[in-house]
């Protein structure tokens, strides 16, 4: 590989590091590799739930997506927020128990260890900032998510995001096709 | 190619062909995870920066700096504007703390020596254990290097409460200047100086840009003073025996012998009494000296101390001196003398002040030595070491590393083995300075109207301590043995401590507003000035001993004075592990991870050495062999190395670089003071037959006509419009009439862009075109610059065996050109500094040769390399007149740093490794960072808004940054001034982005072709 990870390619990593990971609780069943990728999130997040029939803003979890190059990842205590105990605690047997799991993570101090779906390369700064301020959809790029109960990539063209896909809607929108606004 | 197979559809076909996946484009199919916090820290933004003011712990001078965190983690530290000492300046070292944060040869554990080497323990284990010795071990000694004024207050305590003794051991204090001053004024203390109200600044050796009391802040002071400004430019003059980086930015250089400086000062001084000036009680006796007996002891000429005399008598004058590397067994009658001399120049009140304030001090040698004899005796029963490393930094005839280790219990607070608390049997983790609590006090703020002479600067901890080190602050755990010793020092944490100190202060101030929101201030600013109620000192005082001002006697039977000095990279060796330190060229040599000694080119050539010779240094008290450098700014008579090298158990980038001078020193001391004297012995150099390549980065340190660093002379300014068509550089002629170039006028004002006859300056209406201006008269040469790049831009080091192929990875380097340099004769010095860094040419010579389009201009005006796209082919580099494209030739990021120096990469910068060719970007990053940030705000960017990492470190205010389209931003104004000119521009038409402002002598110098 020419270009090695950067450590800030996945900077959430570091919060990990600096809260401390203890032991998994008893409970939480660790996701086995080889299965579906995006079947095997820690918690099965439903995306339609949150966003679709709740019509909860992308930007109420994804906090820092106006502000930040990072769209953010909620912390735990955001999920806590409404589903402290007693409050929203799902309809059915398995929304329940998978709101069981968060609350375990966040009473045991734990980061819920999601796997990442979306990843653009080392050497692409993608500043979300930018393209929420133009007004560009989150649906853009991620897809129709309100609608996902399991988040996949969207295909085909954002499905990889490659560059000519980025690069066309830079044209459209008269976005600049300069190398250096991406790559640095 | 068939049709509908494009070039990259091919070479993934090719390229994955016996997978028999296809794995689309640069996307991965490894796992990665995304790791939430559970609970958010308030300050912390993903993906945004959070900046800390704290106070730098690299030495005493306590500078303020900003550091930038990024999720938790500090990435980066520049100065903090805000501080009145510093000022916003920084230096190498003070950037390079991030890698004492991330050394991966730190502590990780606490340690208890074992009959198998250390042992990690528990904490809880240790502290009993500390506890137990302390409290019943026997009586014990504390060896600690200087700390700030709560923390050795608490350290004092401490000591007092155990019925123990500290002794502060700093190879970098003045202690000879404080005894000198003590001497004349009555007063311990350093005085203050204003070297920016002088007009003329004459140093006796003082390296006062480098180690000495405050560098940074004195380049902020050197360059308000020496730079031109409205016709006007501050004369520096130089006496001593070696140019250190600080003599390279002389004027004039008075080769004086080592040791001579007090009677070359005296006999200044008596001048000036025998033209009517008064140094006081000391009148009388300086109208004996004479300048004729004062040059014939220096070995100068009589007239050059003649017109020295006739400038101080001018007025204005400030004399420094003569500083570390000038101690000798008479440091503290030099310094006397130098004092003497600034009060019969009528400087004290005017650029020198004298004023009793809170200092943190060193013990002197004397006292050391005591300390050594008790403990080889059996006085202690437990020695306590922390902050300094005497096993190291002092001459081996002190004893100490013996009568250390004969010591029953040892105990070493440290973040990284060195030698002295290798010989510890406990050794506990410290914190690093970027991790704890702590304060910090300044001398060099100026003396203003406000009389402000002390800046008090809190530390806060701008991380939560790097987890893979299980290390505690060294004041905490102080705080919890006082507790398990039945001791009461009214905080439970040292922040508590500190802050306890702080309201003490407000209450003793009578302030009565909120005490929380002034604490928080201070945190927020980093430091806040104390007005220091005690008077100035006006007049000097009868000396109450008898003090000798004869030449020290050297020891020793070799011909050559052996010159030791501080490093600028390492000060005392205590920054070696460094490997941006390391790879730093040193800004005299330009050596780079190796020692040297500096020797006279006519010495060398007596002895039949030249450059990388390999030679036996050698005094009566221990021999060394290493390489010749001959540098024409040091006398004949005299050799000199650095210290810093040389070390045997630091870290894995220090362990057997160089060698360590202080072995081959004597324990010489100066009575008056009792420090150790550098200066105290002469040396034989004997051939050795061998010769080891240099790891120098110094090209060549002659400008060849080509006049990359040219100089006008100060008489000149202002006449710029006459001489404009005076033979306009032959060579340029000859050039273009070869069918070579076609020059384009410009002076870089914003009308002119785009650029007629250049393909590639068409810049777009809306875009600015970024452009950067260096005033080579401000630069120092300090390398400050450098090491910030370096920081910022993730660049790798290369390492002792690369450097001496030639490769290295800086994208800012700093050449060094000799004008005029003459040991064996009084006169005008000039020495040339260019920082050189990518041009961004308009008409870039890389860019079409690259076959890949990797190489290529921006629409504002950047020479940009995409990474993602670069082959390897080097032609750029090739083609690049300038040598400032660097290629990774090896795995040089991903091999070389270690974990967890990884940690401190930017993670703003791509992270490139082997085959991609890179340099110098204009800190992209944070011109799109400054962009993006507009852009939300719906307006422009602001002059001064994107600032490149050279410039945020510079002490000197050299680098200018902004937008020269506009004619208003200040790198516009300094395109335009007269002193512009851009390097080799005239020659081969590339147009730089980078305007340079020449250099202004005082003597008349050939301006050649520019």
């Amino acid at each position: 590989m020419w270009l090695a990870t950067a450590a800030g390619a996945s900077p959430l990593l570091v919060a990990a590091v600096f809260i401390g990971f203890r032991q998994a609780p008893a409970g939480i069943s660790s996701p086995e590799a080889g299965e579906a990728y995006s079947q095997t999130q820690p918690i099965l997040f439903p995306h339609d739930t949150h966003a679709g029939q709740f019509t909860i803003d992308c930007q109420y979890c994804h906090f820092s997506a106006e502000r930040s190059v990072d769209a953010g990842i909620p912390p735990v205590a955001l999920c806590m927020g409404c589903h402290l105990v007693g409050v929203v605690g799902g309809r059915t047997e398995r929304a329940q128990a998978e709101i069981a799991k968060v609350r375990e993570y966040y009473d045991s101090g734990t980061p819920i260890p999601w796997k990442r779906i979306y990843k653009v390369s080392d050497h692409v700064k993608f500043p979300h900032m930018r393209h929420v301020a133009a007004g560009v959809t989150c649906q853009t790029c991620h897809g129709q998510v309100q609608e996902m109960a399991v988040l996949e990539e969207v295909a085909p063209e954002a499905a990889d995001l490659r560059m000519g896909w980025c690069v066309s809607c830079h044209l459209e929108r008269g976005a600049s096709r300069d190398c250096t606004v991406c790559h640095y | 190619m068939s049709d509908g197979l494009g070039r990259r559809d091919f070479l993934k076909i090719v390229g994955v062909g016996g997978a028999g996946a296809a794995v689309a484009g640069c996307s991965t199919d490894k796992v990665e995870r995304l790791i939430p916090y559970v609970v958010p820290p308030e300050e912390v933004t993903p993906g945004v920066a959070t900046w800390y003011s704290s106070t730098c712990g690299e030495c005493a001078s306590g500078c303020g700096i900003r550091v930038r965190t990024r999720e938790g983690r500090a990435v980066m530290i520049e100065g903090n504007p805000g501080h009145p000492a510093s000022r916003g300046g920084l230096c190498s070292r003070g950037v390079s703390a991030l890698q004492g944060l991330y050394d991966p040869d730190r502590v990780a554990a606490p340690l208890r020596a074992g009959a198998g080497g250390f042992e990690a323990i528990a904490w809880d284990e240790a502290l009993a254990l500390l506890a137990e010795k302390l409290g019943t071990g026997g009586r014990s000694l504390f060896v600690t290097g200087r700390k700030g004024p709560a923390e050795g207050r608490l350290l004092d305590r401490f000591v007092d409460g155990v019925d123990g003794d500290r002794v502060i051991h700093d190879p970098l204090d003045d202690s000879a200047l404080r005894a000198a001053v003590d001497i004349a004024f009555g007063v311990r203390a350093l005085p203050r100086y204003d070297i920016a109200a002088a007009d003329l600044l004459v140093s006796f050796g003082a390296d006062f840009l480098e180690t000495w009391i405050s560098p940074v802040s004195f380049a902020a002071d050197f360059a308000a003073m020496h730079a031109a400004d409205h016709g006007e430019k501050g004369r520096f003059v130089f006496v001593g025996p070696r140019l250190s980086l600080t003599g390279q930015n002389a004027d004039e250089w008075i080769p004086a012998r080592a040791g001579s400086e007090a009677l070359v000062a005296l006999a200044l001084a008596g001048e000036l009494v025998r033209r009517g000036a008064d140094a006081g009680p000391y009148s009388e006796m300086v109208s004996r000296y004479a300048l004729e007996d004062a040059a014939d002891a220096a070995g100068v000429e009589p007239e050059a101390l003649g017109e020295l005399a006739g400038r101080f008598a001018a007025g204005g004058a400030l004399a420094l001196g003569p500083g570390l590397a000038g101690h000798h067994q008479g440091a503290t009658a030099a310094n006397l003398a130098v004092l003497i001399l600034n009060v019969a120049a009528g400087s004290l009140g005017r650029t020198l002040h004298i004023r009793a304030a809170p200092e943190t001090e060193a013990s002197s040698y004397a006292a050391i030595d005591g300390a050594i004899a008790a403990m080889r005796s059996g006085t202690y029963g437990v020695a306590v070491v922390s902050g300094t490393n005497p096993a190291y930094s002092l001459p081996r005839g002190s004893g100490f590393a013996e009568a250390f280790a004969a010591v029953p219990f040892k105990v070493a607070f440290a973040t990284a083995l060195d030698e002295t608390s290798a010989l510890a049997d406990l050794v506990l983790p410290d914190a690093h300075p970027l991790e704890s609590w702590g304060d910090g006090l300044s001398h060099g703020a100026r003396e203003g109207a406000d009389r402000r002479v002390a800046t008090y600067a809190v530390r806060q901890p701008v991380m939560r301590p790097v987890p893979v080190y299980d290390s505690r602050p060294m004041s905490d755990v102080l705080l919890e043995t006082g507790r398990r010793l039945g001791h009461d020092y009214g905080a439970a944490t040292f922040q508590e401590y500190l802050r306890a100190a702080h309201d003490a202060r407000l209450a003793e101030a009578g302030f009565a507003g909120d005490p929380d929101a002034s604490w928080r201030e201070l945190l927020r600013a980093g430091s806040a000035d104390y007005p220091d109620p005690s008077p100035a000192v006006g007049a000097l005082q009868a000396p109450a001993v008898a003090v000798d001002f004869r030449v020290p006697f050297l020891r020793g039977d070799g011909d050559l004075t052996l010159l030791v000095h501080p490093s600028p990279r390492f000060g005392d060796g205590t920054h070696s592990n460094r490997p941006w330190l390391q790879e730093l060229p040193d800004p005299v040599s330009k050596v780079m991870w190796q020692s040297w000694v500096e020797m006279n080119p006519a010495t060398a050539a007596g002895l039949g050495l030249r450059s990388g010779d390999m030679v036996r240094v050698a005094t009566e008290h221990g021999e060394a062999e290493l390489r010749v450098w001959a540098y024409p700014g040091i006398r004949e008579d005299a050799v000199a190395i650095a210290m810093g090298g040389g070390h045997t158990a630091y870290g894995r980038f220090a362990n057997g670089n160089g060698v360590n001078p202080m072995t081959l020193l004597p324990v010489a001391v100066d009575g008056a003071s009792g420090t150790l004297a550098l200066v105290s012995t002469r040396a034989r150099v004997d051939a050795t037959g061998a010769w080891r390549r240099l790891a120098s980065t110094e090209g060549s340190s002659d400008q060849d006509d080509r006049n990359v660093a040219p100089a006008v002379a100060l008489s000149a300014l202002g006449h710029a419009a006459a001489e404009a068509e005076s033979d306009h550089h032959g060579k340029v002629r000859e050039l273009q009439e070869a069918g070579g170039f076609r020059r384009v006028e410009t002076e870089g004002r914003a009308e002119d862009y785009p650029l007629p006859g250049s393909d590639f300056g068409e810049y777009a209406e809306d875009h600015p075109r970024w452009a950067m201006a260096i005033d080579l008269d401000r630069c120092t040469g300090c390398g400050a610059c450098v090491t910030a790049c370096q920081a910022e831009n993730n660049i790798p080091w290369v390492g002792e065996n690369q450097a001496l192929m030639g490769r290295e990875m800086h994208w800012l380097r700093l050449e060094r050109y000799y004008e005029t340099v003459d040991a064996s004769h009084s006169g005008p010095l000039d020495i040339r500094f260019l920082p050189m860094l990518c041009q961004h040419c308009n008409n870039a010579p890389c860019e079409p040769v690259c076959p890949v389009f990797a190489a290529y201009h921006t629409p504002d005006g950047l020479n940009a390399q995409a990474y993602n796209r670069c082959v390897g082919t080097r032609y750029c580099a090739n083609n690049c007149p300038y040598k400032v494209r660097v290629f990774n030739w090896y795995r040089y990021t991903s091999e070389n740093i270690p974990e967890p120096m990884n940690w401190q990469f930017n993670p703003d910068v791509t992270v490139r490794d082997n085959g991609v060719m890179e340099k110098c970007t204009f800190c992209v990053q944070r011109i799109r960072e400054a962009g993006n940030r507009a852009a939300l705000e719906g307006r422009e960017v602001r002059d001064g808004e994107v600032r490149p990492a050279c410039q945020t470190v510079c002490p000197a205010e050299v680098i200018a940054f902004g937008n020269v389209k506009d004619p208003d931003s200040r790198v516009a104004a300094l395109a335009r001034d007269e002193r512009s000119y851009r390097v080799l521009d005239a020659f081969i038409n590339t147009q730089p982005a980078v305007h340079y402002l020449k250099k202004v002598t005082h003597h008349d110098v050939d301006e050649g072709g520019h």
